[in-house]
């Protein structure tokens, strides 16, 4: 009973990446095919699918005759058969992918096989990026799916250009990094490109495209600073607390022309009139009282001024930093690259 | 025109340009009272006056002038049996050598009027003043000047004289400042009438001065 669970399941594994492509099939063979394929009857799959694969068939439908084939080749523990029409599925559509979760180990295995044995460049990727000419890079990503002699490049359309990217020898992931720079230094112009990748191995070639678009924009100068960020100007001058201090000066100023008044009256003559002092020393004592009661003057905060010294001196210098490099960003170019949709380009040459 | 008059005249004209130089001037009348003794107890005089003053300031440069007409009479118990004018004409000009003090050097003239009423007088003033800004606007000052070389009317020398003074400026509203200064003289005159040797004759007066002053 058990056994014929875990079947069953294997046979929905199998069927379920088949019936998910059905929709798209206009050939009345491939049609029955895949009909005897959902009703598990794999002999009469083999037969269909062949006689279809004599037919006309677009493309579309000669991978998904292949793709039943090797299903099929697969539930039947066919597996180098199996190995071959998933070679003939992944020729046709290079970026045909299997998923795990949905198909039979045996045939994803046979697929993964396939992948091997054919030389592919596949899930070629150009990401959108944004960078300043110089100080970034285009990130490039495909699969060689066997080791292979690879040759990246970027070819500018009408009549533009062909700029090589990479050379060397690859297989599996791929990483590359395009500077989008020319061999003088200077940006890639702008305009439409198409990223090719060429793998070569032995007399077997295979080679992917996409087509991106680089665009040339002013690089953003930075703004004059007035503030350090984290930096504030403080007050210069300082209102120093009220104190009795005003009118101790007064008294001592006062007491010091009374004094010496005193000491130094002529003996002989007397002691001197002190009309004239009383009121100017009284004048100066009511002054101090008052300034007393009132709010003291502001006076300079020596810190502070030296402070605001340092920062004014540190916000020039930042800003003729700032200045030098405006100049040197109003001589640069931003690069944006966007990959464009991709045209029907690969194939094995 | 009076040379007093002339004087205020051109110092007004004067001030009215100084502050497109960097200098700051203030110019006001005065009023003043002044007691004056001379010789011995019994001849003091006591009076009042008007006059006018003029300061200015050029960085740690500053100068100042006050002229002043005076009227004397003699005071209550006094031995003088007539009464005189004077004219007194003060002329400072101070370095800061410090925030709150400078050292200064002047003359002073003061002339009487009879011209034997009393003694004039003039010399040089050597000295050093202290001021400190004791609140918004609002400067007191003291001075103390050796008067040097002092010559007078009637003859004779000084080993020792001396003019303190207290200075008050306030400044009321906008430009406008109330000044008030006070000054203390003590002139150790000796003199040998008719060659019958030296004589005492001191001399001995107080100013107080207060006026308004605008400042340019």
């Amino acid at each position: 009973m058990i056994r014929h669970l875990c079947a069953l399941a294997l046979l929905a594994g199998f069927a379920a990446p088949a019936a998910g492509s059905a929709q798209a099939v206009q050939n009345a063979t491939l049609r029955r095919a895949q009909q005897a394929y959902d009703n598990l009857e794999y002999r009469q799959v083999v037969s269909l699918a062949r006689a279809a694969l004599r037919e006309r068939l677009t493309g579309p439908e000669r991978a998904r005759a292949y793709e039943l084939l090797g299903f099929t080749y697969g539930a039947m523990d066919s597996i180098l058969k199996a190995v071959d029409a998933f070679k003939q599925v992944v020729l046709i559509d290079p970026e045909r992918q299997l998923d795990p979760n949905r198909v039979s180990p045996k045939a994803y295995s046979a697929f993964d096989v396939a992948l091997r044995q054919v030389l592919l460049v596949r899930q070629l990727r150009v990401d959108s990026t944004t960078f300043v000419g110089g100080r970034g890079a285009v990130p490039i990503r495909f699969t060689v799916t066997q080791p292979a002699r690879v040759v990246t490049r970027a070819i500018a359309g009408a009549g533009g250009g062909t700029y090589v990217i990479d050379s060397g020898a690859w297989n599996g992931q791929v990483n590359l990094s395009w500077p989008a720079r020319l061999a003088n230094g200077d940006p890639a112009p702008a305009g439409s490109y198409t990223v090719v990748v060429e793998a070569r191995l032995g007399q077997n070639g295979f080679s992917a495209s996409q087509p991106i678009r680089v665009s040339h924009g002013s690089v953003d100068t930075l703004p004059s600073l007035t503030t350090l960020p984290g930096y504030q100007y403080l007050s210069e001058t300082e209102v120093p607390p009220q104190s009795w201090r005003p009118l101790g000066l007064a008294f001592l100023y006062t007491g010091g022309a009374l004094i010496g008044t005193l000491g130094l009256e002529s003996s002989s003559l007397g002691s001197s009139s002190k009309r004239e002092l009383a009121v100017v020393g009284g004048a100066a004592l009511v002054t101090g009282f008052v300034m007393t009661l009132r709010k003291p003057a502001p006076r300079p905060a020596a810190a502070n001024i030296l402070y605001n010294r340092l920062l004014r001196d540190q916000i020039a210098r930042r800003n003729q930093d700032i200045a030098k490099e405006n100049v040197a960003r109003r001589q640069q170019v931003q690069l944006t690259v966007v990959p464009l949709s991709k045209p029907s380009g690969a194939g094995p040459r | 025109m009076s040379r007093a008059t002339a004087g205020v005249v051109l110092l007004v004209l004067a001030s009215r340009a100084a502050p497109a130089q960097g200098v700051a001037v203030t110019v006001g009348p005065q009023f003043a009272l002044v007691s004056y003794r001379e010789v011995a107890a019994g001849l003091r005089y006591q009076g009042t006056g008007f006059g006018a003053a003029a300061s200015a300031r050029y960085g740690k440069l500053s100068a100042e002038l006050g002229v002043l007409r005076l009227t004397l009479d003699p005071a209550s118990g006094s031995a003088a049996t007539s009464g005189f004018t004077a004219t007194e004409v003060d002329a400072w000009v101070a370095y800061d050598f410090a925030v709150y003090a400078s050292v200064e050097a002047g003359v002073i003239r003061r002339t009487a009027d009879p011209e034997f009423a009393a003694q004039s007088v003039g010399a040089v003033r050597i000295g050093a003043r202290s001021f400190y800004e004791i609140g918004p606007g609002a400067t007191v000052l003291f001075r103390a000047n050796y008067l040097a070389a002092p010559t007078f009317s009637g003859g004779g020398h000084a080993s020792f004289s001396i003019d303190l003074g207290l200075g008050l400026d306030v400044r009321l509203a906008g430009r406008l400042h109330g000044t008030a200064g006070y000054t203390f003289q003590r002139i150790s005159r000796k003199t040998n009438p008719g060659g019958t040797g030296e004589i005492d004759a001191p001399i001995q007066a107080t100013v107080a001065r207060v006026g308004l002053a605008v400042g340019f």
